[in-house]
């Protein structure tokens, strides 16, 4: 029915008639039919082609429309004017579809979006966060239109803008409303586009091109494909604009030949638009004549750079050229050539329809507008994202994108690829503008955005993204050519673990000769990733130079398997759970024992980075390997015989190690299994340290701590209890009696006071978290009565309130000054203390305890909030004006612990630090004077069990060494056990994707807050052993290849 | 699987590059179509090409060369590329790339020698929702997790040959 239109009346008449075929109350099914298509969305639309047909239902459509943005739960199917959408559908939903909610009105529980907290079924669009956050104006036709039919663009108001221009505006007119609007260019530098176009349409010289550059190679963005699959004509309409603008008659759109559907349903447009005269010569009778083209690229990344793709339409090699001159004087064809971004131009008709004060509602003072993200990498709702211009970065990840998935922590953004650079956490609450990022070291960029998790590691992306533009360099000017090679070579080697500490000052030389030297974008932005990374993650290169650690346990050279590399012990885990899946369960403790003499401590207590890193946890869930290392311990206990003989004294050399805690025996374990003579002296008449101290029964029973010290007596450690080492017995005493060696592992038992009016410890119901809880566990219990205010968010002050609410106490309120999300307890604890109905209270602050004739009344707590600063780092402020005061009959104060090195003498020469603790080498924990050595909470503070052990470790090796008079570096390096298992477990036999991890039981809240027993069951020998089975053994990958 | 090396029968070759208009920026154009029809662009084709346009044939070899989309190497019946870009990298496409290099038998940028399989690895598919994600012929794959390469490759493989007669 396509017909010649020959003048605006004869487009508007158009207009009405489809308006008027297509009445708003009709019932439109949309099908995404292009990202979607990947996961079957063709299958999807027959299906329910078929079955409306069946059912006679004349007066729905279904329509194949591009992108709904909502990728992530793909394929998505939207009913309007309902206004529903459904996710995850596949061909058998479509009978449901039709019969209940086109037939019936009734929505589909299973096909709709669910809540992240709630689990609630969110059926309509507008109300799913992802889309509610959103401002879509430049994709408001994406998913809705048929992007292969012009009547459907048409009938949305397409080429409305074309029309109101031919027929009112001048070129001049037209240029200055685009200025006044505020644009700038989408594709990656940001330049005014109406400035552009002046410059275009001043420029002398004929005929003038325009040139829309569709060529995205940004890894990472995928903004434009969906523009020009889903919505074409919008761009083609923005570039019509342009071109009446600057004065050009013909326009080249150069797509990449990546993308079959974009030319398709491009050639499909200019095709309907010369039928209906809409391109060629005297468009609408308005004297305006103006035609396109198609170019396919052929691959070449830089050929997104303007001199280069011009390079290429001409059929040359894609390299760039020096400007002056610029395209707007000599481009295409030594003519005046304008080229813009297939985002600017689809922006353009917005402009033109609405007027740029409209257009400017949004935006900031200096951008105005929306962009358009592409959400990919570690967030939920991977997607395409419109927002205006100056949102926060916080508000497009976690409010639009969900957050991260499975628990993980949030490391940076990459933002603007290859170009870009990477936003860390702290600055997620700047403003998202070209300004704010460029002075962030990242580029607002073409808009793709890659977000990273603590699995990622920030070297190995900046070797990515070098080896990227190393290959992509055209090769034409020298400082790219090379200077991407020697970035790459350096990155390279850091990242196998050979890097030096000289390398990071030749990355910035480098990096700044390439930016200022060479001749295109690609090669003076090509050392942004290197650059920004190493401003914001300086720390992560230091590790893989000097510790050959990678944080992210992702470099191949320095990981064998995530699990290990993450453990700070580094426990060969993969072995011990096929060991575990086999069977051999002595085999698989004695590996943990290599690295670790605490396995069913650390089977109950250890906060299991490896589970976070677990490649399992890829697929489905990560292997419980804290579970399994606890039911190989218990089976070992129960039916294993402790070692008959000690491990063989081989040298007179002697250790102290001060401190029983693990630090200090897994020290003196590792030294008695290396031959020495190590003797531990604990003040106190038990073992076991802060394991004894602070973790409640009901988490770590006693026996437990009791059973592994008597395997490390047994190993040849001697243990002298009540035997502080204070001013009455030295460390130099000790030396003087014939120890070779001290090792200092006293751990951090000093609770930290709150310092605020009030604080008087003889009050009567005020109690210190760690004097608290080891009174509780010596068998004294405080008698709590009615109810407890418990102020800390740390692990300490979850086992305080859930030893409170066992001893008496009616009511347990735990209050923190900061939110939920930055309490430093783990979250397994903090979701125990709510199933076990302690309140948590974030952002109130304690400001004075209020007591009566030294009896404890209550707290008086203030209204804490999060403040930005100008950098967009955040910190607390407490507002004393906003006050409330809690009734408690006691309060336990647990806001941290410090090392108490009250016992060291006055004289003695040790060097501290300047919170009181010592000052030791990292590497090798050796104080100022030699032979003495420090570890453990004691130097770094409160951490955990297993960094405790790792440090006791350390130790042992680097006193080995200093005992054998060898002063080299320690080196902790993965290795693999002698004990090897191979079998593949998971990859052997044909284990499904869905099997999920295997939960432990544990007791129900109820039952369980009333007594001290112990919350988490262990395996059973068959849950055990299917768990294990779950191993994917990446850890033979190498071997496999 | 009885599969050769692809035949290029000169005439067919001879036809396509004379009916090609000579306008200017005629030699990207040609070239894709070559590629298109014969999977890549056969050594043979650089002089008459050459001749056809009044181009020096370096500058054909040039412009193949330098363009990561032309291939002067004929390419197995089915070719799977591989997404590298950011996402796909952040979300593990390293061992997506190892698995399939070990079902196919053969490293990226390499055919099998009976011609069945190429594997290439690209910059972005622009595909980054479907992270970690491939390409096999002209299907998307997305979603992968090295377990289900072997899959993907026996459907890719076989689907194709149920269609042939």
């Amino acid at each position: 029915m396509t017909r010649l239109l020959k003048s605006i009346g004869q487009l508007e008449w158009l207009r009405n008639e489809i308006r008027a075929a297509h009445p708003e109350d009709k019932t439109v099914v949309m099908v995404c039919m292009t990202g979607c298509r990947a996961y079957g969305a063709a299958e999807v639309f027959a299906s329910l082609s078929r079955v409306i047909a069946e059912k006679n239902l004349a007066g729905v459509e279904i329509r194949a429309t591009g992108c709904h943005g909502f990728c992530a739960k793909a394929p998505v199917v939207a009913i309007e004017p309902l206004g529903v959408q459904y996710q995850a559908v596949s061909p058998d939903d479509a009978q449901d579809i039709v019969e209940q909610t086109l037939m019936q009105n009734r929505l589909i529980d299973r096909l709709a979006y669910r809540d992240t907290r709630s689990n609630q079924p969110v059926f309509y669009k507008n109300q799913i966060p992802f889309y509610k956050n959103q401002t879509r104006r430049v994709l408001a036709n994406c998913g809705r239109i048929d992007p292969t039919n012009v009547e459907h663009y048409i009938g949305h108001g397409g080429y409305e803008a074309l029309s109101r221009m031919l027929s009112t505006m001048s070129p001049e007119q037209v240029i200055d409303e685009v200025l006044a609007a505020k644009l700038k260019g989408r594709g990656g530098a940001g330049f005014p586009t109406g400035q552009k176009w002046k410059l275009a349409r001043e420029a002398k010289g004929s005929p003038k091109y325009i040139i829309c550059n569709a060529d995205e190679g940004d890894p990472g963005a995928f903004m434009d494909r969906a523009l020009l699959e889903g919505d074409p004509h919008s761009v083609i309409e923005g570039l019509m604009i342009g071109a009446y603008a600057i004065g050009a008659s013909q326009g080249y759109i150069y797509v990449r030949e990546e993308y079959p559907i974009a030319v398709q349903h491009l050639r499909i447009a200019i095709d309907q638009l010369h039928s209906l005269g809409l391109l060629g010569t005297n468009i609408l009778g308005q004297g305006f004549s103006f035609d396109i083209a198609i170019k396919m690229g052929a691959g070449a990344f830089v050929c997104g750079e303007e001199t280069a793709l011009m390079a290429s339409i001409e059929s040359r090699r894609g390299m760039p050229k020096a400007r002056p001159p610029f395209p707007a004087q000599s481009g295409l064809d030594g003519k005046p050539s304008n080229i813009n971004n297939v985002e600017t131009l689809a922006n353009i008709p917005l402009i033109i329809t609405h007027g740029s004060r409209w257009y400017g509602e949004v935006g900031t003072e200096k951008s105005k507008g929306t962009k358009i993200f592409s959400l990919a990498g570690k967030v939920n709702n991977t997607g395409l994202v419109e927002v205006p211009i100056g949102i926060r970065l916080k508000e497009i990840i976690f409010d639009i994108g969900g957050g991260v998935p499975k628990g993980r922590k949030f490391k940076a953004v990459q933002m603007g690829g290859p170009s870009g650079g990477c936003v860390p956490r702290e600055y997620l609450n700047l403003p998202v503008d070209y300004d704010t990022l460029q002075s962030l070291g990242a580029i607002m960029g073409s808009g793709g955005m890659v977000v990273m998790d603590e699995n990622n590691c920030m070297v190995e992306i900046a070797r990515f993204f070098l080896n990227f533009t190393q290959s992509e360099s055209c090769g034409k000017c020298a400082p790219c050519r090379l200077g991407t090679t020697q970035l790459l070579e350096i990155l390279t080697r850091i990242s196998k673990g050979q890097g030096r500490m000289e390398d990071l000052d030749a990355l910035r030389d480098i990096g700044k000769t390439v930016t200022e030297t060479s001749l295109c974008g690609l090669g003076q932005t090509c050392a942004k990733p290197a650059l920004s990374t190493m401003r914001y993650f300086l720390n992560e290169y230091e590790e893989h130079i000097k510790e050959r650690r990678c944080t992210g346990a992702v470099c191949e050279a320095m990981v064998i398997s995530p699990c290990q590399h993450a453990c700070p012990a580094g426990i060969d885990v993969p072995n011990y759970v096929a060991a575990v899946a086999k069977g051999n369960y002595a085999n698989a403790v004695s590996i943990i024992r290599e690295r670790n003499p605490f396995p069913a401590v650390c089977g109950r207590v250890c906060i299991h980075p490896c589970e976070t890193k677990c490649r399992r946890g890829e697929l489905d869930d990560s292997v419980s390997i804290r579970l399994l290392k606890r039911f190989a311990a218990d089976w070992y206990y129960d039916n294993m015989a402790l070692p008959e003989h000690p491990f063989p004294v081989t040298s007179r050399k002697k250790v102290a190690v001060v401190g029983a805690g693990p630090a200090g025996l897994t020290c003196a374990y590792f030294l008695a299994k290396a031959g020495f003579g190590a003797t531990v002296f604990e003040a106190k008449e038990r073992g076991g340290g802060m394991l004894d101290i602070t973790m409640p029964e009901f988490r770590l029973p006693r026996d437990v701590i009791i059973k592994e010290i008597e395997y490390i007596e047994r190993c040849g450690v001697t243990i002298q209890y009540n035997s502080p080492v204070d001013s009455n017995h030295t460390v130099n005493d000790l030396i003087s009696e014939g120890f070779g060696v001290v090792f200092i592992a006293a751990g951090a038992q000093a609770s930290k006071r709150l310092e605020i009016p009030g604080e008087d410890e003889s009050i009567e119901g005020l109690y210190y978290g760690l004097h608290y809880l080891a009174k509780v566990k010596e068998g004294d219990p405080i008698s709590l009565k009615g109810r407890v205010i418990v102020i800390g968010g740390g692990n300490v002050a979850m086992d305080v309130a859930r030893t409170a609410i066992r001893s008496g106490a009616d009511a347990v309120q735990i209050f923190y000054r900061r939110s939920l999300d930055e309490m430093p307890a783990w979250g397994k604890e903090v979701d125990e203390a709510l199933e076990e109905g302690i309140l948590i209270h974030p952002m109130w602050a304690p400001n004075r305890i209020i007591q009566a004739d030294g009896v404890l009344k209550g707290v008086e707590f203030a209204k804490s909030r999060t403040v930005f600063n100008d950098d967009g780092t955040s910190r607390l402020s407490v507002d004393k004006s906003n006050t409330r005061i809690v009734d408690a009959e006691a309060l336990i104060i647990s806001v941290g612990q410090a090392p108490d090195s009250s016992f060291l003498t006055k004289d003695s020469l040790i060097e501290r630090n300047l919170w009181g603790s010592l000052n030791v080498d990292r590497n090798t924990l050796s104080t100022n004077i030699s032979g003495i050595f420090a570890g453990g909470d004691f130097t770094t503070g409160p951490s955990t069990v297993i960094e405790a052990i790792a440090s006791g470790r350390r130790a042992a090796l680097a006193i080995e060494n200093y005992l054998n008079g060898c002063v080299a570096r320690i080196a902790i390096r993965d290795e693999k056990t002698c004990l090897h298992e191979t079998t593949g477990l998971a990859l052997d036999g044909e284990v499904g994707e869905n099997a999920p991890r295997v939960r432990a039981h544990r007791e129900s809240p109820r039952l369980r807050r009333n007594d001290f027993r112990e919350v988490e069951s262990g395996f059973t020998e068959s849950q055990a052993v299917a768990e294990a089975m779950r191993c994917l053994r990446c850890d033979l990958e190498k071997e496999r290849r | 699987m009885n599969t050769q090396a692809p035949h290029i029968d000169p005439q067919r070759l001879e036809s396509i590059i004379m009916n090609h208009e000579v306008g200017k920026w005629a030699l990207i154009p040609l070239l894709q179509t070559i590629q298109e029809e014969f999977g890549y662009i056969p050594p043979e084709a650089v002089m008459p090409v050459a001749d056809h346009l009044k181009l020096f044939p370096s500058e054909v070899q040039g412009v193949i060369e330098f363009y990561s989309g032309f291939s002067m190497k004929p390419k197995g019946k089915h070719v799977f590329k591989v997404c590298c870009g950011t996402a796909c990298h952040v979300k593990g496409s390293r061992s997506i790339l190892t698995s399939i290099k070990k079902e196919l038998g053969i490293n990226e940028g390499e055919t099998s020698p009976d011609f069945s399989c190429s594997l290439e690895t690209v910059a972005c598919l622009g595909a980054c929702f479907l992270a970690p994600t491939l390409m096999a012929d002209k299907e998307y794959y997305g979603r992968l997790s090295p377990t289900r390469i072997g899959s993907i490759v026996d459907h890719v493989k076989g689907s194709r040959e149920d269609e042939k007669p």
